[in-house]
Order: C-alpha cells, then sequence, then structure tokens
C-alpha cells in the first residue's frame, strides 16, 4: 500500500570489500563500504547482498557494525550454503550489490531502562549493533549476554565492568564493548575460558532470578539467534514478565515486502496474521511469535 | 520514456512492454521502498493474487533456491477483495503505470465474485489465474484442463467488460489447445507461463524444504520452457489478434526481445526483480538500443518476428 514513509528508504549500492576476515569455526566478518546504507542503519536492520553472479538469489545479514562517517557496514557470518560460501571467498576491493538497510529495528522502551541484549551464534550481530549506538544515550545502561558453540569471533577479556549478581565464572566480556563502557558477558557449553558453562538463557536466568521484583520492572530483554534460543528467551520474558523483542530470520526472495516469501505467523490481539520479516519485522513483540 | 516502447496491449495504452509480475511486487507499490525505482518505469504492474476472502498462505519455509532459479509457495497469501478494492487500489497512483489484479479462487464461483468486484474498482484489466501451483483447490486445478479453464474465463467474461489476460499453467500437455478454449471462452490476452512445479529435499532430515511440500520454479531456469509455450500459444493467438504477455526468467533486455520476436507483445518481470530491482531501467533502454539497431520504429513491431524460413519446427529433441 502507499506510504510516503516508507519511500526511498532502501538503497541499492555497489560495495566495495573493505576486509574480510576469517575465525575459528568457519565464522567470517566481512566489512564494506556502503556509504548511503551506512547512513541509514540501525540496530536489527539487514542488507540483502548479492553474493556473485551464479547465486540467484540475494542473501539477507544482519548488520553488526555500521560507521556513519567512514560508510562502511559489519556483518558476521557462518557460510551456510552456496550462496555465503561463494561470498566467503571474495576478497578486499571486489564490490558485490547491496541492498539496504531493511527492516524495523529494536525499539526500547524507555521506561525499562535497563536492558538485557542476548544474543546467539549468528545472532549476535545486532546486539552489539545495539550496544555500540546506544553507549550514549543514557535513558539506557545494556547488558549483552552472548552464547556460542565456536570460539567467539572476537577478543575476550576479563571483564572490566563489574555487573552485581551474574555468576563468577562468567568472567570474561567482549573488549570491544568494554571500550564502548558496555558490560557485557559469555557462555557456551564448550568450555571456553571465562565463559558461563551453558546455554546463554540459563546465564541470563540465573541473573534475572537474583534481581528484585522491583528491580526487574526496569528490565527488559532484546534477543536474536537461533529458533531454540529465541523460544528459551521468550520463556524467560514470560516467566519474569518482561517486555521482549526478537529479531527473526527468514529465507527471502526479494527483502522489500513484495514476495510474501519470508512471513512469520503472528498471533495479535485481532487474530493470526502473517507478517513479513524483512519488511514488517525483522524485529518483533516476543510475546506475538510463540 | 521514449515512444517506441509504447504500445497497445489488449486495450490499455502500455508506456512499456515491461509488466511486473503477480506475487513478486506485491500490491503495487513496495518496491518504491528502493531508490531510483519508479513504476513510471513498467507498462503495468500485477498485483498479488486475490480471493475472495482473506488467505494466511502456506506455512514456512515459501522459498528455496535452485540452480538459476528458486521454489516458491505462497500460498495466495492476501487481505481478501473487500480489502483489496477499499482500502489498497485507492491508495494506488494510476497516473504512474497501469494496474492490473490477479483473480484467484477455489471455485469458478469464486472467481466471478472476485471479478465481479473488480469490474466495480478502478482496476485496468484483470488477469485470471488458473495456474496456480501452490494451492489445493482452484489455481491448476482448473488452468490443466482446457474445458475447466474455458469455464472460468466464461464465467469471468460474464461479469466484466474490462480486458480479461488468461494466465496459462506450463504443466500441461498441450498449452496450445489450452489457449484455444480460453480465447473462445472470451480471453483478451494471455500470459504464457506461470511457474513450473517443483520440489525440494533437505537430505539431512529427509523432509521437504517448502512447507507445502511443492512449490513453483521460476527464474532463468525456466527461461527456454517459457520461451517455447510462447512460441506454441502465438502459433495460435498470433492469427486471432490475441496478444501475449511473455515471461518466464526474463532477466535482460537481450532475452525480453528473444520472448517479442517468439511471439509476445509485452514481456513480465519477477523473479529477476529479487536480484536486481532496478532491471527495468535498464531493460527498456536495451529494448531502445534494438529498435534503434535493426531499424524497428516501435516496439510493437518485435512481435512474431522470429525467422523459420527454412527451418524444421519438430516437437522431438536429440
Ligand atoms: C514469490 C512468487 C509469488 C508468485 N505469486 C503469484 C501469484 O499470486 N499469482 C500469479 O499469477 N503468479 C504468481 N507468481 C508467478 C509469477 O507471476 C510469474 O508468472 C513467474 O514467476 C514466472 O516469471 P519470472 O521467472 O520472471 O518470475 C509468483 C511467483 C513468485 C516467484
Ligand atoms: S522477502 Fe519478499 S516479502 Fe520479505
Amino acid at each position: 500500500m502507499s506510504d510516503p514513509t516508507t519511500q526511498n528508504t532502501i538503497c541499492l549500492e555497489e560495495a566495495t570489500i573493505i576486509s574480510q576476515q576469517s575465525f575459528p569455526g568457519d565464522q567470517y566478518i566481512l566489512r564494506v563500504h556502503a556509504p548511503r546504507s551506512a547512513a541509514r542503519a540501525i540496530p536489527g536492520s539487514f542488507a540483502h547482498l548479492a553474493c556473485g553472479p551464479a547465486i540467484p538469489m540475494r542473501r539477507p545479514l544482519s548488520i553488526m557494525r555500521a560507521h556513519q562517517r567512514k560508510g562502511w557496514l559489519e556483518f558476521l557470518y557462518k557460510p551456510v550454503g552456496a550462496g555465503l560460501e561463494h561470498l566467503k571467498k571474495q576478497t578486499t576491493g571486489e564490490t558485490l550489490s547491496l541492498l539496504g538497510p531493511i527492516g524495523n529495528g529494536f525499539t526500547p522502551d524507555p521506561r525499562r531502562p535497563n536492558i538485557l541484549a542476548i544474543g546467539g551464534g549468528v545472532g549476535i550481530p545486532p546486539m552489539i549493533f545495539l550496544a555500540e549506538s546506544l553507549q550514549n544515550d543514557n535513558r539506557f545502561e545494556v547488558l549483552v549476554m552472548m552464547g556460542s558453540e565456536v570460539p567467539f569471533p572476537f577478543e575476550l577479556s576479563k571483564a572490566g565492568i563489574s555487573v552485581s549478581r551474574v555468576p563468577p565464572t562468567a568472567s570474561y566480556g567482549v573488549t570491544l564493548l568494554e571500550e564502548w563502557g558496555t558490560p557485557s558477558r559469555v557462555a557456551s557449553k564448550a568450555g571456553y575460558e571465562g565463559c558461563f558453562q551453558g546455554f546463554v538463557t540459563e546465564l541470563a536466568r540465573i541473573w534475572l532470578s537474583k534481581l528484585s521484583a522491583q528491580e526487574l520492572q526496569k528490565v527488559q530483554l532484546l534477543g536474536c539467534g537461533p529458533t531454540d534460543m529465541l523460544k528459551a528467551t521468550t520463556v524467560l520474558a514470560k516467566n519474569f514478565d518482561l517486555p521482549c523483542q526478537l529479531a527473526l530470520e527468514e529465507y527471502m526472495a526479494c527483502g522489500v515486502g513484495g514476495c510474501a516469501g519470508c512471513t512469520v505467523l503472528l498471533h495479535t490481539p485481532q487474530g493470526p496474521t502473517m507478517k513479513r520479516v524483512c519488511v514488517d519485522g525483522p524485529v518483533f513483540d516476543a510475546y506475538q511469535i510463540y | 520514456m521514449s515512444s517506441r516502447l509504447a504500445l497497445k496491449f489488449c486495450g490499455l495504452q502500455l508506456s512499456s512492454p515491461i509488466v511486473l509480475l503477480s506475487g513478486c511486487v506485491g500490491f503495487g507499490e513496495e518496491y518504491t521502498r528502493v531508490e531510483g525505482f519508479s513504476n513510471q518505469d513498467v507498462g503495468a504492474i500485477v498485483l498479488k493474487g486475490t480471493t475472495s476472502q482473506p488467505r494466511l498462505g502456506n506455512p514456512p519455509h515459501r522459498l528455496w533456491e535452485t540452480p538459476s532459479g528458486m521454489l516458491n509457495a505462497i500460498g495466495l497469501q492476501n487481505p481478501g477483495i473487500d480489502k483489496v478494492v477499499t482500502e489498497i487500489l485507492p491508495s494506488l497512483n494510476f497516473s504512474e503505470t497501469c494496474f492490473i489484479a490477479n483473480v484467484c479462487g477455489s471455485t469458478v464461483d469464486e472467481y466471478a465474485e472476485v471479478t465481479r468486484r473488480f469490474d466495480d474498482s478502478p482496476i485496468d484489466a484483470m488477469e485470471i489465474n488458473i495456474s496456480c501451483p501452490n494451492v489445493k483447490e482452484g489455481g491448476v486445478a482448473f488452468g490443466n484442463y482446457p474445458d475447466m479453464s474455458a469455464r472460468v474465463v466464461e464465467a469471468c467474461r460474464d461479469v466484466t467488460d474490462k480486458p480479461l489476460i488468461t494466465k496459462l499453467s506450463p504443466n500441461q500437455t498441450d498449452i496450445a489447445a489450452n489457449a484455444r478454449a480460453c480465447i473462445e471462452a472470451g480471453s483478451d490476452a494471455l500470459a504464457v507461463i506461470n511457474t513450473i512445479m517443483g520440489m525440494a529435499i533437505d537430505v539431512e532430515t529427509q523432509r521437504p524444504i517448502i512447507g507445502n511440500v511443492q512449490g513453483g520454479l521460476s527464474g532463468p531456469a525456466i527461461r527456454p520452457i517459457a520461451l517455447l509455450k510462447v512460441h506454441q500459444v502465438y502459433e495460435v493467438a498470433g492469427p486471432q489478434g490475441i496478444p501475449i504477455l511473455g515471461q518466464g526468467g526474463i532477466e535482460t533486455a537481450a532475452d525480453a526481445i528473444e520472448f517479442l520476436l517468439a511471439g509476445a507483445t509485452t514481456i513480465g518481470l519477477g523473479t529477476a526483480l529479487f536480484y536486481d530491482p532496478l532491471a527495468a531501467k535498464k531493460i527498456n533502454s536495451g529494448i531502445e538500443e534494438y529498435l534503434g539497431r535493426h531499424g524497428f520504429s516501435s516496439v510493437a513491431d518485435l512481435t512474431g518476428q522470429l525467422n523459420l524460413s527454412d527451418m524444421q519446427n519438430t516437437p522431438a529433441s536429440g
């Protein structure tokens, strides 16, 4: 439907690869020069990338960081499928067609100043973006909890910013987030040093269960990651009576709302409805999803 | 846009032979989100398949990439004819391009009812979708049988004088026979082709990838099939002056010209937009360049210019 507020919100640009770094566990961090998209990206939004001429469909990747002044975007991905397998072989200086930024981002509620941002695996990027974009916003205090079953593709170090009531085994944080002044804690079943041993949602549960009713009233949850993690996050939200927004992923064709290929079933007060993950989301109210 | 690209198509005056295809461009305004995209670059836009009642469509996954193409099984998700006519059509800018409805149903009566509602609306024309492979009732259940196809077209013809385009299924033995039946039943134009039925399996889980088990294949993978179907339908439709909207895997101006030469009057873009939302601009200028180079004064002159002299056109291959 014609809506002037959405017109011309997505740009198509030839993005030049600035760097593509590989990390253990078959993970890649890609940085591209795409100034028009970088200027408009928000935490939760994604870009729809052409991975090469032999790959018929674009691939959506969540934006992990956007540098407005320098005009770059950064993504973290694991090469699942032919498209991303192709993308991982591209090197500095090569270009790829980028459609972005797409989607509605997280809209944290200012009445709930304490954000617990839960990211799992390749669902970590929006949480990094959120932490970076809120670092100077004194309405919110963000605590990021991340889970991964492969080594974290970021430098971890002994957490300098203390967070009361997190279990002492979760002693490491992400160095970069510390530099932004954002506390973070990491979880893994793989037994990495400084990580809470277990699922990230178990770590979150321990922390939440130690908060008083009054403290809980200031908390909201944001999440992105694999389906099981999103479901567990929603269970936490329901158990502790917290608002919760989740960023979803689905296969996409157009990425701009035209094909209805990426829909998710939502349970709204008006009844069941299908929403497009690309332009109606990717962020939705967890209570309407599960 | 150059006047050489302007043409008439079943009574509609189009500014370009390019038509954006049903199911790929939502309800006409979705792509205006993309900077540089304009509905003015195309001759017409076909809206998403519309039924009498709202439909939630099929469960996920609805899409899957395949070699040189993709499978989809959306399942005709749409808000129903009421909402389309009362809320969506009034919001469209009909001065920019022509808008064509895509009429669907599970019964002949439903097709007629949806057509009647569109007849009483600003819509420029209607495409009868008797070829959707992704719904349990209707769709190809009508489109794969000439008699059933003709019954649907007749019922729609009875309730409207607006141009009717019948969208033919490639999933049948003799598409030319079906085309003939639809023309006799009163169709003003034919859209050739809809998607080809296909499937994909996740070998790790041993489950179908598509939530609907099967889906419709589109994109360059189907282009040679679509081109032959256009050629076959043109042999029936051409002599009767019934124009064809050729489609199936068109990505470039050269692809579009192939379809025009094979007998199409207009050409459709669907899957190609997913990769290049601005494809229409490039195809317009590519066709124009071709017209200039080959001394054609109008794109309409390209239709059916395929040169078959000294050729034997046998159905068998190998
Ligand atoms: C995601 C998707 C949804 C579609 N939905 C419809 C539809 O609602 N009605 C219809 O007649 N055709 C529908 N089609 C078929 C297209 O309109 C077109 O006939 C077909 O995809 C072949 O053209 P292409 O290869 O250029 O995409 C759909 C195709 C796709 C890819
Ligand atoms: S990917 Fe086409 S509507 Fe979302």
